[in-house]
């Protein structure tokens, strides 16, 4: 702090009185302020009430869901029931973690080698811009328009209806934006250790395998996260792949139930909760991994 | 030495990574999986995508009959009222839901910033509706909306307002899906506002109080200006999440009633998979990629222009 510092922040301080200079800031810390804080509670319950509400009935018995009276109570029959041998939901639960988990090494695998090559590596021109462009463009493609053509190449490789098919198509959407946030990560290590690695005599792959991608593990996590919360939602590719029942992911499941009428209402609440709650777990976990790996991604 | 090493070392960082010596052959094999993958998955689709609008194409005995070289496809969608009226209907979608979030989510990141007793978890919860899925969010508002077990309209009339039929009327199921998306997405606009917000320097702020500013012109004059950057991107992002939408629509309202929330992924879906009118399809499809492609290309060179005229000023 030099002293010219001071009076410029006191100046401040008397200037403006709304003003919250940082070291008033540091004093008043932790401080309810009604202009602030009301607001921000009211848009945060319009934003996790919702979400309250299903878990609320995914533990009610029927009559108190369909009663037009305020009635609450605890049961665990819609989860257990769902979960039962006579339904796929146990199936599809484990359909979708296995997509999940295939797309996540699949991603991080391919992803960290085309964004390190972007990051690092010298190649032709065209090869770059290539690699960019389909990674601009296939991010804003509707998924939709892509279903015919990819209904023909996954049942050309006798993978239409399997979790392998449903692994390949989620890799690929979500591959673009791997590689990106890997480069970007890749961008941050410094070169030097690269050099000095190669200067003693490692090869391009060693150097890779035990150097860069050790370094660039916080980057892992985000693409980790990212792709996982990208292929656990999926739900077109899903849809219009599988025969649905249990060779369907979870949201395929689930959204054979969503119908306007439908009457099973505790059993869909049920369903959307045993979904949500995990991914919410993960949000909380990961939450500087989302944060950081959106403004390495999205933004640039 | 001390002074000159910054730049030496760039410099020679890159004329080194410039040698035959690294790079090469490993360069190729680390991107050749991804090149495998984008040719198998996104390139050759697409290809079959452009061959299928050119085509006539006809399913017949489980087997589909290419007939290429029309553009009658294309010519069609002047005579498609659906066509027009879903390219119509994802406008208002797009022009009510963009502006919604980019206010609703930069008002949320303010807030986070500015709160301090709340400020830490609110910036986890507020991203809790955009990790959801979305077909359990279709879920979350379907138990809100419905007409039979909906809570809002149980809400409604215990504080003495008439219940609304949210999905049964062409409005009322507009209005839903406007609401639906806005909670949805509104949490991304938030997260690429809120660390932009976080990336500004306080000086800069310091310095207009010091010159007298209060709170209100600090956020007009000053931050607002240092977030446009941020906020177009959010809005570009958002724009194209707009053309994509499709998994709520297909399970709130299916489109309907009278079709008053067909917006161009579901009618896509529908060509392709009720009318099973693949060229057709495709050509819609291709149709709504190059708009896009065209409304991005505009803004970004806009945005360009704008920035060099700001440097030349």
């Amino acid at each position: 702090m030099s002293t010219s510092v001071t009076p410029g922040a006191l100046a401040g301080t008397v200037g403006a009185p709304a003003g919250a200079t940082s070291s008033r800031r540091a004093r008043r810390r932790r401080r309810f302020r009604p202009a602030v804080d009301l607001p921000l509670l009211a848009l945060l319950a319009a934003f996790i009430l919702p979400i309250g509400w299903l878990v609320v009935l995914a533990v009610q018995p029927g009559r108190n869901i369909v009663s037009p009276d305020w009635e609450f109570g605890f049961t665990t029959a819609n989860v257990l029931e769902l979960l039962g041998p006579g339904r796929p939901f146990a199936a599809q639960l484990g359909n979708s973690l296995m997509i999940v988990a295939g797309t996540i090494v699949l991603c991080l695998v391919v992803g960290s080698a085309t964004g390190y090559a972007l990051s690092r590596l010298t190649m032709a021109r065209w090869v770059t811009l290539t690699l960019l462009a389909l990674s601009a463009v296939l991010p804003l493609i509707p998924p939709m328009a892509l279903v015919p053509g990819l209904y023909v190449t996954l049942n050309s490789f006798g993978l239409l209806g399997t979790v392998q098919g449903l692994i390949l198509l989620n890799t690929v959407f979500n591959l673009p934006f791997a590689a990106l946030l890997m480069k970007v990560y890749f961008d941050g290590v410094p070169g030097e250790l690269r050099e000095a690695a190669l200067v003693d005599g490692a090869s391009e792959l060693r150097v890779f395998v035990q150097v860069m991608v050790p370094l660039a593990r916080s980057g892992l996590a985000a693409v980790a996260v990212f792709v996982g919360i990208m292929a656990w939602n999926e739900f077109l590719m899903g849809l219009v792949m599988t025969s649905g029942g249990r060779t369907s992911p979870l949201t395929v499941g689930i959204a054979s139930l969503v119908q306007p009428y439908e009457v099973a209402w505790g059993s869909m609440a049920a369903a959307g909760a045993l979904a949500t709650v995990p991914i919410i777990v993960l949000a909380v976990v990961a939450n500087r991994q989302i944060i950081s790996g959106l403004t390495g991604g999205a933004v640039k | 030495m001390t002074a000159a090493l910054p730049r030496t070392s760039a410099s020679t960082r890159r004329s080194r990574a410039r040698s035959p010596l690294h790079g090469g052959r490993f360069g190729l094999v680390a991107v050749l999986p991804f090149v495998v993958f984008m040719l198998l998955f996104a390139v050759y689709p697409l290809v079959q995508v452009v061959r299928m609008a050119l085509s006539h194409v006809e399913i017949r005995g489980g087997q589909f009959l290419w007939d290429f070289g029309t553009l009658a496809n294309f010519a069609r969608m002047f005579g498609d009222a659906l066509a027009g009226s879903s390219a119509v209907t994802t406008a208002v979608f797009i022009a009510a839901t963009v502006p919604l979030t980019l206010v609703l989510g930069t008002l949320l990141a303010v807030l986070v910033d500015r709160s301090e007793l709340f400020g830490p978890v609110a910036r986890n919860l507020a991203l809790w509706p955009a990790v959801v899925a979305p077909v359990v969010v279709s879920l979350i508002w379907l138990l809100i909306l419905s007409p039979t077990v909906g809570v809002l309209n149980r809400v409604l009339v215990d504080v003495g307002l008439p219940p609304q039929g949210w999905l049964g009327s062409e409005v009322g199921a507009m209005v839903s899906i406007i609401l639906v998306d806005v909670w949805h997405w509104t949490p991304v606009v938030f997260l690429l506002v809120y660390t932009a917000l976080k990336g500004i320097d306080d000086q800069i702020l310091e310095a207009a109080r010091v010159d007298g500013a209060n709170e209100r012109q600090v956020f007009w004059r000053v931050v607002l200006p240092l977030l446009t950057p941020a906020l177009a991107a959010a809005a570009l992002i958002r724009l194209v999440m707009g053309v994509k939408a499709f998994d709520e629509m297909f399970l709130l309202t299916r489109g309907g009633p009278n079709d008053a929330t067909t917006l161009v992924s579901l009618h896509i879906r529908n060509v392709f998979f009720d009318r099973l009118e693949l060229g057709y399809g495709a050509a819609f499809s291709l149709t709504v990629v190059v708009f896009v492609m065209l409304v991005l290309l505009v803004s970004v060179l806009v945005r360009r222009t704008a920035r060099q005229g700001g440097a030349a000023a």
